[in-house]
C-alpha cells in the first residue's frame, strides 16, 4: 500500500515537473488516437449501414410451379430455420397477382386472355444483420438453387459484394493507419518519458544505490506513461464526439443525404473504452521502449 | 564476510585492479588508502556489485558477486549501506523521506519505517532535522543524513567512498566518530579515504592500493 502511494506520488510529481512535455505528449497521443478514431468511426458506421442494408436486402425464392401445399409449407419451414434468415414472407400465386394489380393498375390488360395466373408463388427472405459476408450469402443461395423444389433464386449479389469490399478496405485501412499512428504515438510518449528519465537520472542512481530493483524504479514512469496515454485517449474521445456532432449537424442542415444523416451514430461504449485502453497501452509501451535499454545498467 | 580471489578489473582497456586477493572478517573496520586512481572506488564498486570483475571471484556473505544475476543485485545491495563523498541525497525531499527510501523499497510498513528512521537519525544526531529539505542542509548534515540512510536497514556491511572528502577537519572527525560508533555495534566497515587524520582516528586495518595493486595489508594502523 505504501509502495503504491509512493509510485503514484512519484508519477504525479514527474507529470507536474514536466508540464510542457506532458502537455505535448497528451496532445500528440490525442491527435494520433483521434486520427485512428476517425477511421474507426467510419468503419463502424459503414459496417452498421451494411448491416441495415443487408437486413433490407431480400432474397426471393421461387418454388417450382404446381408444388403441393404440404411441400410448399415444408420448404417455407426449411428456409425459415436457416440461421442467415431473419424473417420470411410467403406470397401465394393469388397474392402475387393481387400485388401486381395493385402496383400496376394500368397494366392489368396484359393479363387478359391468359388462361391461368402467370405469377409464381414466392418466399421473400430478409437476412439476419449478423450475416455480413458475401461468401455466406452465396453459399446459402447455392444451397437453395440445388434444392429440388426450388425453381429460381433472386438476389442482388453485386451490390452486397461491393459494400462488403468497402468494409474490408476500411478494415485494412484502419489497421494499417492504426499501426503507423500507434508507432508514432509510442515514439512521442517514449520521448516524453525519456526527458523525464534524463532529468531524474541522479535520482535513479540513488535508488539503485539503495537497492531498488529496475521494476521499482520503472513503475512510476509506467504509471506516468499510462496516465499520459489515458489522458490522450480521453481527449481523443472528446475531439471525436464534438467532431461527430458538428459533422451530423452540418449534414442535417444541408439536407444533403435526406434521412441517411440520421443513420450515423457515434461509437458504442465498448469502442470508446477500447480507444481509452489503447491510449493506456500506447503509453505503457512507449515507456517500456525507453526503459528497456536503461534496465541493462547494473 | 568479504573475500576476493585474484580479482582483476579493466576499464576501457586500462587496468584498474590487478590480482587482488583479500579477506575481511565480520565486524572489521577496514580503511582503503592510496592515491587517486589507485583503484579504491573500483574495489568498492566490485563489492557493491556495480561492476563485474573481469577475472577472479568475489564472495560477500558467501554469495559470489561475479555470478550474481542482474536481477539479484538490488537484493545484494539491500544487505549493505553505501556512503559517498557527494552525499547523493534527493534535494527536494525532506531528511525523513530520504532516509525512509530504503525502507519503502523493502516494503516496510509506515509505523516500522517511522521507528527505524527515527532510530537512524538519532544515531547520527539528526533527529531534529527530520522535516528539513535536504537542499537546505549543511555539508556535514547532508553527510549525516546520508549515513542515516545507509544504516537505516541495519546493514551487515557499510561501504564508504571518501565520506569526508567534502568536509572541513572538524566535521571530518565527527563523521569518523560516527563510523567508529557504527562499527562498534558490529557493522563491518570498508572505507576508502586518503585522509591521514581519518586513518589515524579510525584505527582500523589498513589496505594500501597503488596503480591497481594491493601494496600493503597492515592490520591496525600504528
Amino acid at each position: 500500500m505504501r509502495r503504491l502511494w509512493y509510485f503514484l506520488r512519484e508519477a504525479f510529481i514527474s507529470i507536474r515537473t514536466h508540464r510542457t512535455g506532458t502537455f505535448i505528449g497528451v496532445l500528440t497521443t490525442a491527435f494520433t488516437l483521434t486520427s485512428f478514431g476517425v477511421f474507426l468511426l467510419l468503419y463502424h458506421n459503414v459496417n452498421t449501414l451494411l448491416g441495415r442494408i443487408q437486413h433490407n436486402i431480400q432474397i426471393i425464392v421461387y418454388p417450382k410451379d404446381g408444388l403441393e401445399p404440404a411441400k410448399l409449407d415444408a420448404l417455407g419451414k426449411l428456409l425459415k430455420s436457416d440461421q442467415v434468415v431473419d424473417s420470411l414472407t410467403s406470397i401465394s400465386k393469388q397474392q402475387a397477382l393481387e400485388d401486381f394489380k395493385q402496383q400496376f393498375p394500368q397494366e392489368t390488360h396484359l393479363l387478359e386472355g391468359l388462361p391461368d395466373n402467370p405469377f409464381p408463388a414466392s418466399f421473400v427472405l430478409s437476412m439476419a444483420p449478423t450475416t455480413p459476408a458475401t461468401d455466406i450469402m452465396t453459399q446459402f443461395v447455392n444451397r437453395l438453387q440445388q434444392h429440388p423444389d426450388i425453381e429460381r433464386v433472386r438476389y442482388n449479389r453485386d451490390w452486397i459484394a461491393r459494400l462488403t469490399l468497402v468494409v474490408t478496405y476500411l478494415q485494412w485501412g484502419a489497421l494499417i493507419i492504426g499501426v503507423i499512428l500507434a508507432i508514432a504515438s509510442m515514439a512521442i510518449i517514449a520521448n516524453t518519458v525519456q526527458l523525464a528519465f534524463y532529468t531524474r537520472q541522479e535520482e535513479m542512481e540513488i535508488l539503485r544505490l539503495i537497492g531498488a530493483t529496475s521494476l521499482f524504479i520503472s513503475i512510476p514512469y509506467l504509471i506516468e506513461g499510462a496516465l499520459l496515454g489515458a489522458l490522450g485517449g480521453g481527449v481523443a474521445i472528446g475531439f471525436l464526439r464534438s467532431g461527430f456532432e458538428v459533422f451530423t449537424q452540418k449534414i442535417e442542415s444541408l439536407h444533403l443525404m435526406g434521412s441517411l444523416s440520421t443513420t450515423f451514430e457515434f461509437f458504442p461504449l465498448p469502442f470508446s473504452l477500447t480507444l481509452l485502453a489503447g491510449g493506456i497501452v500506447l503509453g505503457c509501451l512507449g515507456t517500456l521502449a525507453t526503459m528497456l535499454g536503461w534496465m541493462k545498467i547494473r | 564476510m568479504i573475500q576476493l580471489f585474484h580479482v582483476t578489473k579493466y576499464f576501457e582497456g586500462r587496468i584498474a585492479l590487478t590480482d587482488i586477493s583479500l579477506r575481511i572478517e565480520k565486524g572489521e573496520c577496514v580503511l582503503l588508502t592510496g592515491p587517486s586512481g589507485a583503484g579504491k572506488t573500483t574495489l568498492l564498486k566490485l563489492i557493491f556489485g556495480s561492476v563485474p570483475p573481469d577475472d577472479g571471484q568475489i564472495l560477500v556473505q558467501n554469495r559470489n558477486i561475479a555470478r550474481l544475476r542482474r536481477s539479484d543485485i538490488p537484493y545484494h545491495r539491500r544487505t549493505m549501506g553505501f556512503v559517498l563523498q557527494d552525499f547523493k541525497l534527493l534535494p527536494h525531499r525532506t531528511v525523513f523521506e530520504n532516509v525512509a527510501l530504503p525502507l519503502i523499497i523493502r516494503g516496510l510498513s509506515i509505523f516500522e519505517s517511522r521507528r527505524k528512521v527515527a532510530e537512524a537519525l538519532r544515531a547520527v544526531g539528526m533527529d531534529h532535522k527530520q522535516t528539513a529539505r535536504a537542499s537546505v542542509l549543511s555539508a556535514g548534515e547532508q553527510q549525516r543524513a546520508c549515513i542515516a540512510r545507509a544504516i537505516v536497514n541495519t546493514p551487515i556491511i557499510l561501504l564508504a567512498d571518501e565520506p569526508t572528502g567534502n568536509l572541513d577537519p572538524q566535521l571530518t572527525m565527527e563523521i569518523a566518530d560516527l563510523f567508529k560508533s557504527i562499527n562498534a555495534k558490529g557493522t563491518t566497515i570498508l572505507m576508502a579515504t586518503h585522509n591521514r587524520q581519518v586513518v589515524e582516528h579510525m584505527n582500523g586495518r589498513l589496505l594500501r592500493l597503488d596503480c591497481g595493486h594491493l601494496m600493503a595489508d597492515q592490520g591496525v594502523y600504528a
